[in-house]
């Protein structure tokens, strides 16, 4: 805590003083900057890399080649194991994570060997998801999911995969949701939706917009909430691309009249903070020099700001606040501040609720 | 749509599209002669090249690159006995063989002209299915997946030809291979024995060339003679291409059936070879040379797989949900040009849509003239002493296996999965049973469990389920008894003798 009391100080001297004086000591000119991501080719951390990868090399001090290196298994944790033994604290080696690799670092799955508390964050990305359902129930808002008593269906890709945050939200909410494991993937649930097999459904905010939003159109989806953003605070709080929906926060209250609170959502907002809130983060190796983390966090800052990004940002990420530096900092707190007993209460409901013994 | 069908081929022969789809049918060709890669490895070379590109021509790129890798892969499936990719595995069965009979080139062209014309109706299904491809997808719901996998098993029975107990015995090996690693429906994994590289199971290239390039490697370096046995190979080229279209309607069959698995997403397509394999053992009434070098048994996959394309992108485009690994990393490719895929494909980039349509046709037109052109010249490999070849044989496919997940465990499989297959072979335990064990034991599994969680025992008597179900029955009795019917003219030929 105070090796990060010092280093929050620091950032602060930093960011008041000559922020670009410091970085102007670091150059990468000639260099090859490898950013390791733990899942395949194609995939949502592969694109999402690919779409930033260019703009770093663009923004870095002297404009280092920018190489994505996939280097997928186990999940995610084979990459990230990986970077924690081998990567420098040179600035050349960076790794991405995703949902699935801060979900078994949660869980305490043997397999992990990697670290986050030790490593430094350059920026983040959230992902929001919409959870929809089937108007048969006549639920119109998530307000009447109180009185519903018959069983819904979810197509789930494992209960320790991101479905996870969605499985206890419900549960949360009251609802009796049967979640059927097997599915590969949110495409294959919302297929499984449409088919009948499930009668409610999660999707990304994106997929969300092109695949369920005709269906509600037609009348053969009901929106019931979004799982919501991070403002500037790190308050979970309405999603600004979907604002009819409320967040889960919020639909907890419509739902129960109090705000949430208690082991429950504490774990919840975890979990959310993997798997929505900051899912995709960009972190450096234990011991970076702070002027390279903050080359770093400005090259970040600058790619946001460069007007041809901002398009792919709509077009292929989504659209949603990027947040770079101490904000993503503040966001993941979320993750590496969730108290051990409540953390304990969710394997603990895992186990009960679904026989998941974590190992 | 005619209209947009008409623009998008203007389109696609403008000098750009045309140079970057030969420049995809050119990487293509190449990742199919190699053995053990396939269309993943191609995708996941050329994705990081079209960021940044034109939508439409990175769609020619990308379509012209997967379109023909099912049509060059036949060329070690013919030539060595090892398969080129997971598509052409059932080809080694009958190819091969004709290969040691000298008849190499006659395989080739006859090969690469049922992979044309599968490929051509893989492209016009294409177009055609688009309107009507929704129904279709939602009419097929995990029970009915699972029972198609059944079906896909129940080819094992066929193909074990004398010895049916063994093909099951080596089936059910296959499955528990296909068990190692994170289980499909539940947050276990199997038989990792602590090892990371265990956790996402053993990957599909090392299973494949394991159980048959690595035994073929070391019979033939045992025979220490080249492959074919005659020292001429053949003109042959015009004869292959004449028995592909006398069987013109063998080759419409399996077109069709490689079209129907490729687009159903979750089947996977690594299987639809073996079940054209398979359909064409059933069907066939004269005398057949199954197993031994029957130009059917060449054509009947060749056509399957390179049609299965074309049924592959309908999902991976209109639902954005893959129907085998390649299309996923396609999807990734998509999204990196900033389309989003799904229903609206057609109202706002229908022109892409018949791009791909386009790019498909064209790909396997250059792609198989280009393979008729090379056969005679590559095909001359097989007059070569052997010795002479292993070296280059075993590096490339240890390279191939070492891409799977790049770490030391690639290799170990490796070893372990030939000495099986070796062991396999010497045997005669029927090798393409424990394969296709292997391929659908995910699925089996899967939709198995689905099924049985989402509907009780309900699911069995749905009328998707029921029809499949005859389907299988009838296959059934119908290869047994055409086993029967074989076993019996072999024994009268040898009281004969």
């Amino acid at each position: 805590m105070a090796k990060k009391l010092v280093f929050l100080l620091t950032l602060l001297v930093v960011a008041g003083g000559s922020l670009s004086g410091m970085a102007k000591a670091v150059d990468f000119s000639g260099e090859t900057v490898t950013w390791i991501i733990p899942y395949r080719v194609g995939g949502g951390s592969d694109v999402w890399s690919r779409v930033y990868s260019p703009y770093l090399s663009k923004y870095l001090p002297g404009e280092p080649t920018v190489v994505v290196k996939n280097m997928p298994g186990a999940a995610s944790i084979t990459g990230v194991n990986y970077f924690h033994r081998k990567a420098k604290p040179d600035g050349l080696t960076a790794v991405g994570s995703s949902g699935s690799t801060i979900l078994h670092y949660l869980l305490g799955k043997k397999e992990v060997a990697y670290e986050f508390k030790d490593y430094n964050i350059v920026f983040g990305s959230p992902v929001d998801g919409i959870t929809y359902i089937d108007p048969k129930f006549g639920v119109k808002s998530v307000a009447d999911v109180k009185g519903l008593t018959e069983e819904l269906v979810y197509a789930s890709q494992g209960a320790t995969s991101d479905d996870l945050v969605a499985l206890l939200a419900y549960e949360m909410l009251g609802m009796k949701v049967k979640a059927v494991f097997g599915y590969k993937g949110r495409g294959a649930g919302r297929v499984a939706y449409e088919q009948g097999e499930a009668s409610i459904d999660l999707q990304s905010v994106p997929a969300y917009v092109k695949n369920v939003l005709p269906l509600v159109e037609q009348g053969k989806a009901v929106p019931l909430f979004s799982y919501g953003v991070f403002d500037e605070q790190g308050n979970i709080v309405r999603d600004p691309i979907a604002p009819e929906l409320p967040s889960f926060p919020e639909a907890y209250e419509m739902v129960h009249g109090k705000k949430p609170s208690g082991p429950a959502w504490e774990a919840w907002k975890a979990f959310f903070t993997a798997a929505f809130g900051i899912q995709k983060c960009m972190w450096l190796p234990k011991g970076t020099p702070e002027d390279v983390v903050a080359a770093f966090r400005k090259a970040a800052q600058d790619t946001l700001a460069d007007p041809e990004f901002e398009k792919s940002l709509q077009t292929t990420l989504g659209g949603a606040r990027q947040m770079v530096g101490v904000s993503a900092e503040k966001a993941f707190n979320a993750v590496l501040n969730v108290p051990e007993t409540d953390k304990q209460w969710l394997i603990n409901w895992l186990k009960d609720r679904y026989e998941v013994v974590i190992d | 749509m005619l209209e947009a069908l008409s623009q998008s081929f203007v389109t696609i022969f403008t000098f750009s599209h045309i140079v970057w789809l030969v420049t995809g049918v050119l990487a293509g060709l190449s990742i199919g002669v190699l053995p053990g890669l396939g269309g993943i490895v191609g995708m996941s070379i050329l994705l990081p090249v079209i960021y940044g590109m034109e939508p439409d021509i990175a769609f020619a790129l990308l379509v012209g690159m997967v379109a023909v890798i099912p049509t060059s892969d036949t060329f070690p499936s013919v030539l060595m006995g090892i398969p080129g990719s997971a598509a052409s595995q059932a080809t080694i069965m009958d190819g091969y063989p004709m290969a040691k009979r000298g008849e190499a080139t006659r395989a080739l062209s006859a090969a690469f002209t049922a992979s044309l014309m599968g490929g051509l109706v893989g492209a016009v299904t294409l177009s055609l299915v688009i309107p009507i491809a929704k129904p279709l997808i939602l009419a097929f719901g995990s029970p009915e997946l699972f029972m198609l996998t059944v079906l896909g098993l129940s080819m094992v029975g066929i193909l074990a030809g004398k010895r049916p107990i063994r093909g099951l015995l080596a089936a059910c090996l296959g499955l528990v291979i296909g068990a190692i690693g994170a289980a499909p429906a539940a947050a276990e994994y199997r038989f990792t024995f602590g090892t990371e590289y265990m956790m996402d199971g053993i990957p599909l290239v090392v299973v494949g060339l394991g159980l048959f390039a690595f035994p073929e490697i070391i019979d033939l370096l045992i025979k220490g003679k080249a492959i074919s046995e005659k020292t001429t190979i053949g003109r042959g080229w015009v004869k292959g291409v004449k028995d592909a279209l006398a069987h013109k309607l063998l080759v419409l069959r399996c077109s069709f059936i490689g079209v129907i698995i490729g687009f159903l997403p979750g089947l996977g397509g690594s299987v639809v070879d073996w079940i054209a394999y398979g359909h064409v053992v059933q069907i066939t009434k004269d005398k057949p040379q199954f197993g031994k070098g029957d130009i059917r048994g060449v054509i009947a996959p060749e056509s399957a797989n390179n049609a299965k394309e074309g049924g592959g992108l309908i999902p991976t485009l209109l639902f954005g949900i893959p129907g085998s690994g390649s299309m996923a990393v396609f999807l990734g490719g998509m999204l990196i040009l900033g389309i989003q895929p799904g229903p609206s494909m057609v109202t706002e980039h229908l022109d892409l849509v018949y791009t791909s349509v386009w790019s498909l046709a064209l790909a396997n037109i250059v792609g198989a003239a280009l393979c008729v052109i090379l056969a005679r010249p590559i095909a001359q490999l097989t007059k070569v002493r052997y010795a002479y070849i292993a070296p280059f044989m075993i590096l490339i496919i240890t390279l191939a296996c070492y891409q799977a997940t790049q770490t030391w465990g690639d290799l170990i499989a490796l070893l372990v999965m030939g000495i099986l297959g070796w062991i396999m072979k010497q045997f005669g335990w029927p090798r393409p049973a424990a394969l296709i064990g292997y391929v659908l034991a995910a699925n089996l599994e899967t939709y198995l469990f689905i099924s049985a969680q989402r509907f009780g025992w309900t699911w069995l008597w749905r009328p998707g389920v029921l029809v499949i179900g005859a389907i299988i029955v009838i296959s059934l009795i119908l290869g047994l008894r055409k086993t029967a019917a074989i076993d019996k003219a072999a024994q009268k030929s040898e009281a004969k003798q």
